[in-house]
């Protein structure tokens, strides 16, 4: 699989269909890092294993510029999985970068492993959002490397259990719950940055006019802050479940985003990604669905 | 001030072309309503970011109203569907961090319907008396 994933970058990068190819290689201490490789000879840095589980389309916006002012900007191949090519999609269809400059490397995915690419860490199941996966191959890639995994085990649905779990709570037993999980942020954003949807140039939080948040790192501010995190990723988060991996205190986003999925999908049959064109359920509407308010 | 019964504070998003006229229609018409509702117009519904609501409650209210014109009759021609869709989901986020959806409330007021006004304001007052102090207040040192 590597061999076809290395051949494929060489050859868009030896006949300039793209400009860099972003990839995964080997990081420090057995674990896995994103690549950018941007030339022929350097495609076989790239590697593949169940460590593999960085959103990749986070960093299409980044490179796709240009290198001198006047230049078109850099055509940007990109390895993705399904879930990534979700994300991707979210942002062609939000214009962040036209899809004629993109070369996309989708591959078959078996689901990444928890604690893979950490040296001395035992290896755990798959990754919550890959036990319930069952997309496994991406959708509208220029090539796609390796096949669709047998059909698996049944999901675990941890994470719609936990949903589940918290919605026959009362809404104290709730507000108490995301009290000890916000008590925990420490601010530092590694969620927004590491959110593909993320790319305002401006983020709410940081903006000083209005001054939506205060700099006080308190719960009020930290609830403040991870309430408008998730609605504003309402309908456009794909699921890819970045903002909780990188978490350095573990709070639990990926509820917030599931249960908004959960959510729409419910309400307006959409999943986020699922294509490239249809609108947001937030920007669009029907004149004459009826919603319960 | 113990002994004081609880009284809410209730913020209301009210929309200049309906309901905020709807407001001014019910005092000229001396209705009565639960004076506990503390008005904010906004040019219209579409306007109400489901932050603003965040806010209130961050900030200390115990209810937050929202009030628009009626479906097809925005001013702005389609401000309140949008408003419609983005309410609907803020309801139930609320409740899933913890704060009753009850406390939310959505309607639609027309600038001739100063009694209604009056109705869906004491209504809900009465209904956010029942459930108490919201739990959230914690006010916000701001920064910037």
């Amino acid at each position: 699989m590597i061999e076809q994933i290395c051949s494929i970058a060489e050859q868009i990068l030896a006949d300039k269909t793209v400009d860099v190819v972003i990839g995964y290689e080997a990081g420090t201490r057995g674990a896995v890092r994103p690549a950018f490789i941007r030339s022929a000879a350097e495609a076989g840095r790239l590697v593949w294993n169940d460590a593999c589980t960085h959103n990749l389309a986070n960093y299409v916006r980044e490179k796709h510029v240009s290198p001198k002012k006047g230049a078109p900007p850099a055509k940007v191949g990109v390895i993705l999985k399904a879930c990534d090519a979700r994300a991707l999609n979210v942002l062609l269809r939000d214009n962040q970068a036209p899809r004629a400059d993109l070369y996309l490397i989708g591959v078959a995915c078996q689901g990444m492993r928890q604690n893979s690419g950490f040296a001395g860490r035992d290896l755990g199941d798959l990754e919550l959002r890959c036990q319930d996966c069952a997309e496994r191959v991406p959708a509208g890639c220029d090539v796609v490397v390796g096949e669709a995994p047998a059909a698996g085990v049944a999901p675990a649905s941890a994470i719609a259990r936990e949903l589940d779990r918290l919605a026959a709570l009362s809404p104290a037993e709730r507000q108490a719950f995301w009290d000890a999980e916000f008590a925990r942020c420490l601010r530092c954003y590694a969620c927004r940055q590491a959110c593909p949807a993320c790319y305002c140039v401006e983020c709410t939080a940081e903006q000083l006019e209005p001054s939506w948040i205060g700099v006080a790192i308190r719960t009020p501010e930290k609830r403040f802050f991870h309430t408008m995190r998730a609605y504003h990723l309402a309908g456009r988060c794909a699921g890819c479940d970045e903002c909780a991996r990188v978490c350095p205190v573990g709070v639990r986003l990926d509820l917030l985003n599931a249960w908004f999925r959960r959510e729409i999908e419910g309400t307006y049959g959409y999943r986020a990604g699922q294509d490239a064109t249809t609108p947001a359920p937030l920007a669009s509407f029907v004149p004459s669905e009826s919603l319960d308010l | 001030m113990p002994d004081t019964p609880f009284e809410p504070r209730i913020v209301g998003f009210l929309c200049n072309w309906c309901s905020y006229a709807g407001a001014n229609l019910a005092g000229t018409s001396r209705i009565r309503y639960e004076p506990n509702i503390r008005i904010i117009r906004v040019p219209c519904s579409g306007r109400v970011d489901p932050l603003f609501v965040a806010r209130a409650f961050q900030e200390g209210a115990d209810g937050v109203m929202v009030l628009g014109c009626h479906p097809g009759d925005c001013h702005y021609r389609d401000g309140n569907y949008y408003a419609r869709r983005r309410f609907n989901l803020m309801h139930g986020f609320l409740d899933f961090l913890g704060i009753d959806e009850r406390r939310l409330k959505i309607d639609w007021v027309s600038a001739a319907e100063g009694k209604r006004f009056a109705q869906v304001v004491s209504q809900f007052t009465d209904q956010v008396r029942d459930l108490g102090p919201a739990t959230v207040r914690q006010p916000a040192v701001l920064g910037g």
